[in-house]
């Protein structure tokens, strides 16, 4: 009798979550499934756009794996370039967010001012970083050279070339900022009250009650911002070519230069359906450990 | 609790009502603003054609305009839709177009030689209106319009590289012009003295990759593989290349030359070193006609000269010609045709030779250019006179792919990574690599 | 209301002249907390002075040597010419008429789609959820042929319903944004409304949009921001020059054979005004949250 209850209710949520979903279903199935599974069949045939597909299996994925260099070149160099960028992007952005939530006159425009960055779109940025960064006479080297260091060639090092487009993720924690401040706000403000009466000390808060309650938001922020590293395109594209010495040659470039410059569209399918499977176990992982670190109050108690 | 049921299952009902008819309503219009596009069509008894087109500074918006107008007065059943669009999006934008087989142009460019396939051929057309060819340029005709032994579009007309020297920068120095017969050495040579490396003032810019005439000049096995596409084993690593590359690493060490960090900073996205020679910092520089143009409207002191070579050597000019095609897939390829045939014909190249500055790649309409008597002109005239209208980079589409393949030496070149004697080693050392590349690309791309 | 993260000090002491320190402390603390900001907005804002300076010089005078970060006289009507050369107006007009439609779709799908994923059990909802995730990792470039065609096929390229459609089925970005952050929200909350006699539907727009404003606020944010920057969808899917969008304008002072910078960087500041206008007041909306409750309750 319990049972039949439950599962009655069971059913009728079931009914309600996929009339609520149903947006986002149809959407997915028009806008992404239609698509990729074009995607998943030229991967394993040869393909230049212009002429008709022609099947070769699994030859694609075989090359990749065994003859192509340049495949683990840019994979290495993607992956270096997540774990430089990524840290930046979610230590600083919260940084950026807790200062930000301070309740200071001006702050308004402080917040806007700080948003800047996010607002203008790659290519203007690029071509600034491109000044800032110029070995003999950009500004950096210029402030290091008074302090008696000789800076590098950044972009045009093979060294160097690599931090330095990390580096420029400095300028995206604004947009970050944002969405640890929205998340900043569901935190009760009489627990901090609470702590206080208790004895606890700011650090102690910090750790014992901002981070906990923050951490859906960190989590969601690990992911996106860990998917937005992976897709890495403009600044290599705009900047550096890739070079030097294939330095900051990305996933994506390479998967551009393959689909849309070289016409070798088929492997250049199977190109991005192994970066979206790597993504896709990196997110699964993250999400598997998420069980021990993410603190959710509104968790379903039941399952 | 049961009211509450009730109240709940209405709301669901009303959700899922609310649904429906927002889907129902986008795809009612969708299909709405198709048929009406039908009707529209089907109406009236003109034909209107989609021409694909950008702005440019020989053809500006305007002028194009303009000319579509004098068209559609002439020809009264016919309509043009110009749609204009950035040059930097017509390369994906006709990619997607001619990928999808649907939605594409009935005229436009084709300026990339992997969309030569989607091109509607012309030799029947031609013959039909028994239209004249012999009126373009010969070389241009002949390099520029003909895929897999057919007519697949008209020329518009013409542009060249050649070097733009800076006469106020060389009297400065004290140096003479360059003549035409100048060749590789000579040009290290001015390129040295020109440069004024206290005021950052050089001689000429870099070379980023392997096509330019100045490369090419170096002798006829200076190619990234063999000219029917099948062997990379002694061009890519011949003794010219090994010349050229020696040369490159001569110009590198001489210290006439911006450094890459100063090009790629100073210089504009993909257009080269126009930048740092119109802001009088380069000597020489590797230009075309369009930057020409700049440079007359800025009233610069400049003098233009053919690329180097070597002594008694061949010559060769990298020029072209756009080409102008019908798509495959154009509902209305007669129409098309007629658009064609008088846009790129003498009256269009005609008309956008007196109102904008294309030059024509028609002998007979050239003569009339406005501005032939100027210097700068009959140097770009004399230079078009070298009728060696190359295609280094080989009749192969996989050459992007190859050429892509020896980016590493250019950069450790570039770098100062390896010395002069290693070039012929590292040469060597690519062949393999490209060897197999041009095989993997020729299985994609074909023949 | 108490400021925890600026913290007053440890303990109130009731003496008198100890508050006076405390005070002076304070005090110095704000002006250092000041100070911090003005720096680093003072970095933040690099950007926009250099690109001001470009905006502001003749086309070569950007290259000249040694690099003068200030104009050598200002030429104000390069801003004038930027408008004259390409109609921006039009253009940003078109584009806040899509970010409309955009946002009324986004937040009749976003809040629904997510609120499932927060609060219901139902099978599948694992892999549903990754696959909602996975969706922002395709890039567009790959889906770009498939789409095009079914556009056309339903005569909708050259009008803004390819633009708007993918809008009113939720962008994977917010939804995610969404869900984590309604699973923040206690349930306790739903558990009352429900006993109150809300159904689901009721206790989500009742109950948690009215708690959701800083998401929603990043939501309506965010969509302005990528409509405003957006480039590639707008240049596959428009035909019509009247109805091109700001980047495709922004992408006509690239030449074929040069660049005019100056022009570039006037129109890109200019257009950049109205994403920071809107921040500007978006950004106070994002105070609220359960935070509020406690006023409240």
């Amino acid at each position: 009798m319990k049972r039949s209850k439950r599962s009655a209710i069971d059913r009728r949520q079931t009914i309600d979550a996929y009339v609520c979903i149903s947006p986002w279903l149809i959407g997915f199935l028009i806008f992404t499934i239609m698509p990729i599974s074009f995607t998943i069949y030229y991967s394993f045939t040869r393909w230049t756009i212009m002429e008709p597909p022609v099947w070769i299996g699994l030859k694609n994925y075989i090359f990749m794996f065994t003859k192509d260099p340049i495949f683990w070149q840019s994979l290495k160099v993607t992956s270096l370039y997540v774990v430089m960028s990524l840290p930046i992007i979610i230590i600083f952005g919260l940084l950026l967010a807790l200062l930000l939530n301070l309740k200071i006159r001006g702050m308004n425009l402080y917040r806007t001012l700080f948003y800047i960055p996010a607002v203008i779109s790659g290519v203007s940025v690029a071509m600034l970083w491109t000044w800032l960064l110029q070995p003999d006479v950009g500004m950096v080297n210029t402030l290091l050279d008074l302090v008696g260091i000789k800076g590098p060639g950044w972009f045009w090092d093979p060294v160097w070339a690599l931090p330095s487009v990390a580096s420029m993720s400095v300028w995206k924690v604004g947009g970050s900022a944002v969405i640890y401040l929205a998340g900043l706000q569901n935190i009760p403000p009489q627990l901090y009250e609470a702590a206080r009466i208790d004895g606890a000390g700011r650090r102690q808060a910090f750790f014992k009650i901002t981070i906990p309650l923050l951490t859906p938001t960190l989590f969601f922020q690990l992911i996106i911002q860990m998917i937005e590293c992976f897709k890495v395109f403009t600044e290599a594209f705009v900047i550096t070519k890739g070079g030097p010495l294939k330095a900051t040659y990305f996933y994506l470039l390479y998967f551009y230069e393959e689909g849309f410059q070289h016409f070798n569209t088929g492997y250049a399918s199977a190109l991005i359906l192994v970066l979206v499977t790597v993504i896709m176990g990196m997110t699964v992982f993250v999400n598997y450990t998420s069980k021990r670190w993410v603190y959710y109050a509104g968790e379903d108690r039941a399952s | 609790m049961s009211n509450q049921r009730k109240c709940h299952k209405m709301q669901r009902w009303q959700m899922a009502i609310a649904f429906a008819l927002v889907f129902l309503f986008a795809v009612s219009f969708a299909f709405a603003a198709g048929q009406q596009e039908n009707q529209a069509a089907g109406a009236e008894e003109t034909v209107t054609l989609e021409w694909w087109t950008w702005d440019s500074e020989e053809y500006d918006e305007a002028s194009q305009r303009a000319m579509a107008k004098v068209f559609e007065e002439t020809h009264p059943d016919i309509k043009i839709n110009m749609i204009l669009m950035p040059v930097s999006g017509f390369e994906t934008k006709m990619t997607t177009a001619l990928g999808s087989g649907v939605g594409g142009p009935d005229v436009t460019f084709f300026s990339i030689a992997n969309w030569y396939p989607k091109a509607l051929p012309l030799d029947d057309l031609i013959e039909r209106d028994n239209f004249d060819t012999s009126i373009y340029y010969d070389a241009f005709w002949k390099t520029k319009t003909q895929f897999d032994g057919k007519t697949i579009g008209l020329p518009l007309g013409v542009g060249a590289q050649f070097i733009m020297y800076n006469k106020d920068l060389f009297d400065e120095a004290g140096v003479a012009y360059p003549e035409d017969d100048w060749t590789t050495a000579d040009y290290l040579e001015i390129a040295r003295k020109v440069a004024n490396p206290d005021k950052k003032i050089w001689g000429c810019e870099i070379l980023k990759r392997p096509f330019r005439a100045i490369w090419f000049n170096h002798g006829e096995d200076v190619r990234l593989y063999s000219p029917d596409s099948k062997v990379v084993e002694g061009y890519l690593n011949s003794p010219g290349s090994q010349q050229a590359y020696e040369w490159f690493y001569d110009l590198m060490r001489s210290g006439a030359t911006p450094s890459v960090s100063d090009m790629e900073t100073l210089s504009s996205e993909n257009t080269g070193p126009v930048d740092l020679f119109m802001a009088g910092r380069l000597g020489m520089a590797t230009l075309n006609q369009g930057h020409m143009l700049n440079a007359v409207k800025e009233g610069m002191n400049f003098g233009v000269v053919r690329e180097p070579g070597l002594e008694g050597g061949e010559r060769y000019v990298n020029a072209w010609s756009l080409m102008v095609s019908i798509w495959e897939g154009s509902e209305n390829p007669d129409e098309s045709w007629e658009f064609l045939k008088w846009y790129v014909g003498p009256e269009g190249q005609k008309f956008l030779m007196d109102n904008a500055n294309l030059f024509p790649s028609i002998g007979s309409v050239a003569k009339q250019y406005k501005d032939a008597d100027k210097d700068y002109v009959q140097g770009f005239l004399k230079v078009l006179e070298d009728t060696n209208v190359a295609i280094w980079r080989g009749t192969h589409p996989s050459g992007s792919k190859v050429e892509s393949g020896i980016k590493d030496l250019w950069d450790k070149i570039q770098l100062n990574l390896i010395s002069r004697s290693d070039i012929k080693a590292e040469l060597d050392a690519l062949v393999p690599a490209a060897q197999l590349t041009l095989e993997e690309a020729k299985k994609t791309l074909g023949k | 209301m108490s400021i925890p993260l600026k913290g007053q000090n440890k303990g109130i002491s009731p003496v008198f002249n100890k508050r006076i320190t405390v005070n002076i402390k304070h005090v110095i603390k704000t002006l250092f907390i000041h100070l911090c900001m003005i720096l680093i907005a003072f970095f933040f804002l690099v950007p926009i002075l250099w690109m001001l300076s470009t905006a502001l010089k003749l086309r070569w005078e950007i290259f000249a040597w040694p690099p003068e970060w200030l104009p050598r006289e200002p030429h104000w009507e390069n801003f004038r010419e930027a408008f004259k050369r390409v109609p921006m107006w039009g253009y940003m007009w078109n584009t806040l008429r899509i970010i409309f439609f955009k946002v009324i779709g986004e937040l009749f799908a976003v809040p629904l789609v997510a609120y499932a994923f927060a609060r219901f059990r139902f099978p599948g909802k694992k892999v549903l959820f990754l696959l909602v995730i996975s969706t922002m990792m395709i890039p567009l470039q790959t889906k770009l042929i498939p789409l095009f065609s079914m556009y056309v096929r339903f005569g909708l390229i050259d009008s803004y319903w390819p633009l708007i459609l993918p809008a009113f089925t939720g962008t994977p970005f917010f939804i995610f944004l969404m869900v984590q952050y309604i699973k923040t929200m206690p349930r306790d909350l739903d558990d009352a409304a429900r006993i109150d006699g809300l159904n689901n539907y009721g206790i989500l727009y009742r109950i948690l949009i009215p708690l959701c404003v800083p998401a929603l606020t990043i939501t309506v944010t965010y969509t302005f921001l990528w409509t405003w920057n957006e480039f590639l969808q707008p240049l596959i899917y428009l035909n019509s020059y009247e109805k091109y969008t700001i980047q495709l304008g922004l992408e006509m002072f690239k030449g074929m054979w040069s660049v005019e910078w100056n022009l570039l960087m006037a129109a890109t500041l200019s257009t950049m005004l109205p994403v920071l206008v809107l921040y500007f007041f978006a950004q106070k909306k994002l105070i609220g949250g359960i935070a509020t409750l406690g006023l409240k309750g």
